[in-house]
């Protein structure tokens, strides 16, 4: 009898784990699938692309590397510079002004103060492309368009950053802290860059890795202000490929720019996924 | 060192700052944090946290503020510190009026309860981060950093970081980060509640060693009264945001300014009575059921300074001055608690709680369902009076 319930309890737990990997394998190949699919078809020819699909990769990635750097449509390189500059500074300019802003709004009492932060998550609701509308004709109309400053600038103010900031620090820091550094000596500015910075060092790593993937894969904003060749950034490039005439048209190239685009995300993501994790799950339990 | 007057300081916290505040006395209650019960003056300006406080603390005094959650004494420290505004009154340290002071100008160096240690920052560099905003020279740092540890034994721990200490540890730091300035005044803002009751026993005496090494003026918050009545040179009691009564630990326990001081003063509370206050040629007597006790001399003197007349008045006498005896109030015990050298006897006498220590000097008595007859000496009776409840010799 025990040994039949024991048996029961066995197979209730098979079959329920069962289940749960068969869901989590489904889900890991949903995320995962295409990214197998857009390296192997990096190493595919354009005719054998045209051809149809397949899960085995082809002989042509270096042929595909080859052509793609030598495209005289586009330069890897500047493409590169120009993306890099731009998801950099605005990576390290938004999780640090938004946990600037998020500080400001948690540890000083002032007038106002719930309406702007109330102002600040209202913004998150409006959809980029309502605003964008109006930059771009203010970009045009003062000749502001070709410069990469202006791709940098408005990521600044982030309201969705700020949220998590201040969500990051009601959770980590105690107010008596920053009293603490206040009766030590140290004034405003420096309590925020030598005590509050430092505490917050997970979340600024987190929102710094959204931040530069937001940045480097922005094409809507750039495809609209940049059309010099030696300010394009790297989504640019890719669009101006693919939009190539039909007789110069070689899929296999566009892959492997995309492959080469999404390389230094992967390794900046590899680099800090410790952060990360850290930064996402803190707060959850009491330390 | 220094000395630090207070004078008629008021705090009222605005409507608008008060809805606005994340700390202090409106803070969000954290885990574990016993509710705030707020009994505070409310005006049209706002909530009146502190009023009328004035207290002349001395070169080198060690002052503790004591009272319920929400009585004011924190808000005191606080505007002693410079982290609260003072609404009103002025508030000189050394001689000089700080009222506008910003607190790292004023000379002074706080220990909170939660310890607020820089978490990124080592022991070492927690202690000497005062110092390197001073811009101290690196060896002096060094120096003054090594001899705060020697102080409170924390050389060992210099080099780890604060999530790797214990309780008592990060205690000891935060207060060395605190002594290494070598501050006019130490603020300290109930820093051992955070303790187990061992670790607080032990960090208890260490603060009494601590308070002889170094010579500053120590102003001390804590509910605990136990802590105010070992630590403090005088001890401040609070209510509401006023003041209670100043005194030496020893005044405030024989003579308590009225009835919230003497409950809240010794453990267990003061027991209370109704019973009358007479005067027989020319000598006071508290007379309950058919006692009457002469009160002692030194009450005598002052309920006759006083002028006090006949009067009923509510009589407290504190558990360990209760004794059984022959002839005096009748009570029944509920319930006996045995706690090693001496027995509280939890009591019903005239429809009231009482309780009562009595020692067990080596033999096991159980005293629960017995009937008792109670009685005191007329030197540890207190008198309050009925109407103001105030100590009748004050």
């Amino acid at each position: 009898m025990k040994n039949n319930i024991n048996t029961i309890a066995k197979l209730k737990l098979l079959i329920s784990r069962l289940i749960v990997y068969t869901v989590l394998i489904f889900l890991s190949f949903l995320c995962l699938f295409f990214f197998y699919l857009m390296f192997i078809n990096s190493s595919r020819s354009n005719a054998q692309l045209q051809a149809g699909f397949t899960m085995i990769p082809g002989g042509n990635a270096l042929k595909n590397f080859i052509n793609a750097w030598n495209d005289s449509s586009i330069s890897i390189p500047v493409g590169m510079k120009n993306s890099f500059i731009v998801a950099c500074l605005s990576a390290i300019l938004t999780s640090y002004f938004s946990a600037l802003t998020a500080y400001g709004t948690y540890v000083y009492n002032f007038r106002f103060k719930k309406l702007i932060h109330l102002f600040i998550l209202a913004i998150m609701m409006i959809p980029s492309q309502v605003s964008a509308v109006g930059f771009i004709q203010l970009a045009f109309k003062y000749h502001l368009t070709n410069k990469l400053w202006m791709l940098i600038i408005p990521s600044i103010a982030a309201p969705s950053v700020y949220f998590y900031m201040r969500q990051y620090l009601e959770a980590t820091l105690p107010l008596e802290m920053v009293e603490a550094a206040r009766i030590d000596g140290s004034n405003e500015f420096k309590i925020f860059n030598q005590i509050v910075l430092p505490i917050m060092k997970p979340a600024i790593a987190v929102q710094m890795i959204f931040s530069f993937v937001g940045s480097w894969n922005n094409y809507f904003m750039p495809a609209l202000l940049l059309n010099d060749a030696q300010k394009k950034t790297v989504p640019v490039m890719i669009a101006t490929l693919r939009s190539a005439d039909y007789s110069k048209f070689d899929m296999g190239k566009v892959y492997m720019l995309m492959v080469m685009a999404i390389l230094p995300v992967m390794v900046i993501y590899m680099i800090l996924s410790k952060s990360i994790i850290k930064g996402v799950t803190s707060g959850s339990v009491k330390g | 060192m220094a000395e630090v007057l207070l004078k008629n300081i008021k705090k009222i916290y605005s409507n608008t700052e008060s809805k606005n505040r994340g700390r202090g006395l409106f803070r969000k209650k954290k885990a574990g944090e016993e509710e705030k019960k707020i009994n505070l003056q409310i005006t049209d300006e706002g909530v009146v946290a502190v009023q009328q406080f004035s207290l002349d603390i001395k070169d080198n005094e060690f002052i503790v503020l004591v009272g319920p959650s929400g009585c004011g004494k924190s808000t005191t420290l606080r505007m002693v510190a410079g982290l609260e505004e003072i609404t009103s009154g002025e508030l000189y340290i050394d001689g000089k009026l700080v009222n506008d002071v910003e607190p790292k100008d004023r000379d002074i160096a706080m220990v909170f309860q939660s310890y607020a240690l820089y978490p990124h920052m080592t022991v070492y560099d927690n202690m000497a981060y005062s110092l390197k905003i001073k811009k101290v020279p690196k060896d002096e740092i060094d120096r003054k950093v090594r001899e705060a540890a020697e102080i409170l034994d924390i050389t060992q721990y210099l080099d780890r970081k604060p999530k790797a200490l214990s309780g008592g540890q990060r205690q000891r730091v935060a207060i060395g980060r605190a002594i290494v300035r070598n501050p006019k005044v130490l603020l300290m803002d109930e820093p051992l509640s955070n303790l187990d009751a061992k670790l607080r026993n032990q960090m208890r005496s260490e603060l009494i060693k601590l308070r002889q090494r170094i010579n500053t003026t120590f102003i001390y918050v804590t509910h605990d009264q136990i802590e105010a009545m070992t630590l403090g040179d005088r001890i401040v009691v609070m209510k509401d945001g006023y003041i209670q009564q100043i005194g030496t630990p020893q005044q405030v326990f024989d003579h308590p300014a009225n009835l919230f001081v003497s409950g809240f003063i010794g453990t267990p509370q003061m027991n209370y009575f109704d019973a009358r206050l007479t005067l027989k040629n020319g000598r006071y007597f508290v007379d309950i059921d058919d006692l009457s006790i002469e009160l002692g001399e030194e009450k005598q003197q002052r309920l006759k300074d006083n002028e006090v007349k006949e009067q009923d008045i509510i009589l407290g006498v504190r558990p360990e001055h209760l004794v059984i005896s022959d002839k005096g109030i009748k009570g029944r015990v509920d319930v006996s608690e045995l706690m090693g050298s001496s027995c509280h006897l939890h009591m019903t006498v005239k429809g009231k709680d009482v309780i009562t220590i009595v020692p067990t000097e080596g033999k096991s008595t159980d005293y629960a369902g017995k009937e008792l007859l109670l009685s005191f000496d007329g030197n540890v009776a207190h008198v309050f009076s009925k109407e103001t409840q105030k100590n009748l010799e004050y």
